[in-house]
């Protein structure tokens, strides 16, 4: 099967960011990714690589609660960026409030809820969906 | 023959029209010849024929009896022996039985010590009286009123001075009537009320205004703070020139605490609410964000360890972090329905979702042998939510199941009924049944289990009532052991 060329993965928690690298080493799920601690730190590092078109991630795996920038704030930066190349989004959080699942479905950019936590079969479908 | 000089005529028919007009008659006594003379107007007032022919004992038999009659005889006796006028208000009884207040008036002419003769005057009264004695009675009335009233009444001038006030009102402030009436509603009003007082007395003054009422504080004598319901009118005389104030004020200072007491309850309850809410949250995300992380680290070490895993206590970890995410879910199912406020309802017709509810199982039902019976009339719909809904039938219908004899397989018949406002669902089993009197108040409580078995979590009831509760309906039960259970579900009509 096909793999993803760049995996992005915006979340706080470093067991969840251990876990979730090892789960796609483990899968072969993609050949590289890059890691951001909250929406803040990613907006900053995406906005040069999606200008410059280099090395853009194809997935980007999105918390919602963080600190300093929520992925909410995120999201609503991120849409802002001009961007050359498809990226799909999928929020992946602890959350099962329905608030937060209906808030989601409200950005037409967020392809999927994934509640935590992921395991090799939900990364299998992300693939699927995805190439 | 009518002569109009003639002095005499004129002075009788003056004196005839003096005594018509007056209700007045005269009449005479001469004590010597007991002869008693009664004028026209006198036999009038005591209702007999003018061809009457009075004498003392038959006049003394129109008095009433006791007090009237009483005094009458005192003072005639006492005209006749010590020659004394009087004058007396009394009662007589007519010759057609009317009662009547009369003035009776005597003079004795008296001559060598003795007298000789009793003049007197005889007036009607009865409508004055008895006038009088009507406004006496309201004024009591009203007088008792006042001073007994329940509610603090006062009378107050237009500079502001107390004129007078009653109990009640004495007992509210503090202090006698006398220390009230020197003092002015002003001393008494709390100062920020004051300017409003001030502003309606004036309205009322200037005639904009003819009545005002306020939530307001007054300063008792202790100088506590005295929360009240003001009532205050203004009187004015015929001209409309304002003549005073007439003031109802009612203490409300033990409601206000209560009612403070209550807003205190409240907050404390809202705050309850919010930490609840904050519980449910903390549940929700960083209990379950845990959960997933030990999970997921599980899952890595089954792949990437699995030399580690080959022991007696992994599984053993891995068991309890499966229950611990069980719980969780558990617990954010039950904070879900608790919290969730202006719940959206819909019309669900019942026989509808019975029917998904038994495909969804029908595989159980069908492995199981279960037989159920079904007697809903297709028209029959609630309001309800349509996940409540779901959940509710198919936590009966799995608890049937599960709850069977062991022996043989579950025989579930459902029915409902309207009943007013309510849909009654029965859902009867004929299973192990349920020891009401041992666990009739665990029952839909939080991780109770009534029977063994594998799967009994001890949430389903309970969740089932919260959801119940939520859609406005209730539940009741009734159980034999060994016989069999039957809940009977209340909810509300869909109109």
């Amino acid at each position: 099967m096909n793999k993803i060329d760049v995996a992005c993965i915006i979340d706080d928690d470093p067991i969840f960011i251990f876990g979730a690298k090892r789960m796609m080493e483990l899968s072969d799920f993609c050949n590289s990714f890059m890691v951001f601690k909250n929406g803040q730190e990613a907006i900053n590092n995406l906005k040069p690589i999606m200008n410059a078109g280099q090395n853009v991630p194809d997935v980007i795996l999105l918390d919602i609660n963080m600190p300093i920038m929520d992925g909410w704030q995120f999201l609503d930066e991120f849409v802002k960026i001009e961007s050359h190349k498809k990226m799909t989004i999928y929020i992946v959080s602890s959350s099962i409030d329905p608030v937060d699942i209906k808030r989601a479905e409200r950005y037409d950019n967020i392809t999927n809820y994934i509640i935590k936590p992921i395991s090799l079969q939900t990364l299998k479908n992300i693939l699927e969906e995805t190439l | 023959m009518y002569t109009p000089n003639t002095p005499s005529h004129n002075n009788i028919n003056l004196l005839n029209f003096i005594q018509e007009r007056a209700s007045i008659g005269t009449w005479e006594y001469n004590p010597k010849s007991s002869e008693l003379n009664w004028s026209n107007q006198t036999k009038k007032i005591h209702e007999v024929a003018l061809d009457f022919e009075p004498n003392v004992e038959i006049g003394l038999t129109f008095y009433k009896e006791g007090h009237s009659l009483e005094t009458i005889n005192e003072l005639f006796t006492n005209c006749l022996e010590e020659h004394k006028d009087f004058d007396a208000e009394v009662q007589i009884v007519t010759a057609t039985g009317k009662d009547k207040w009369v003035r009776a008036i005597g003079i004795p002419i008296v001559e060598n010590n003795e007298c000789v003769f009793v003049q007197g005057l005889f007036q009607d009264i009865d409508n004055r009286t008895k006038n009088a004695k009507a406004l006496a009675l309201k004024e009591e009335q009203l007088r008792l009123t006042f001073d007994t009233a329940l509610v603090g009444m006062a009378i107050i001038d237009l500079e502001g001075q107390w004129i007078n006030v009653n109990k009640s009102l004495c007992k509210t402030f503090g202090y006698n009537k006398e220390e009230i009436k020197s003092l002015s509603f002003m001393d008494l009003t709390h100062p920020d009320d004051l300017k409003k007082d001030y502003k309606a007395m004036l309205s009322m003054m200037s005639g904009n205004l003819d009545y005002f009422e306020t939530e307001k504080r007054y300063i008792n004598k202790k100088g506590e703070t005295i929360w009240a319901q003001l009532f205050i009118s203004i009187v004015r005389n015929d001209n409309g020139v304002p003549q005073h104030f007439v003031a109802q004020i009612n203490d409300h200072t033990e409601i206000k605490k209560s009612s403070e007491k209550v807003n205190q309850l409240l907050r404390t309850t809202e705050d309850q609410n919010k930490r609840l809410l904050n519980f449910a949250h903390i549940v929700s995300h960083n209990l379950r964000s845990h959960y997933g992380n030990l999970d997921m680290l599980l899952d890595i070490i089954e792949m990437d360890l699995p030399e580690t895993t080959d022991n007696e206590i992994f599984p053993l970890v891995k068991q309890a972090v499966s229950h611990l995410g069980e719980t969780v879910a558990n617990l954010n199912e039950v904070a879900a329905i608790n919290i969730q406020k202006d719940l959206k309802t819909e019309k669900l017709n019942l026989l509808k979702c019975f029917n998904g509810a038994f495909s969804s199982i029908s595989a159980l039902i069908i492995e199981s042998k279960t037989s159920v019976s079904v007697d809903i009339d297709p028209d029959i719909a609630i309001k309800g939510v349509p996940a409540y809904l779901d959940s509710i039938i198919l936590n009966f219908l799995t608890n049937a199941i599960k709850y069977k004899k062991p022996q043989e397989p579950a025989k579930i018949e459902i029915n409902a009924r309207v009943d007013q406002d309510d849909v009654i669902l029965e859902i009867r089993d004929y299973g192990q049944g349920i020891d009401l009197k041992k666990y009739g108040e665990k029952l839909f409580g939080m991780y109770k289990t009534f029977h063994k078995h594998e799967d009994s979590r001890g949430l389903g009831l309970f969740i089932t009532k919260n959801q119940i509760e939520a859609l406005g309906g209730k539940i009741d039960v009734k159980s034999q052991v060994n016989e069999g259970t039957t809940f009977y579900i209340y909810l509300k009509k869909y109109e």
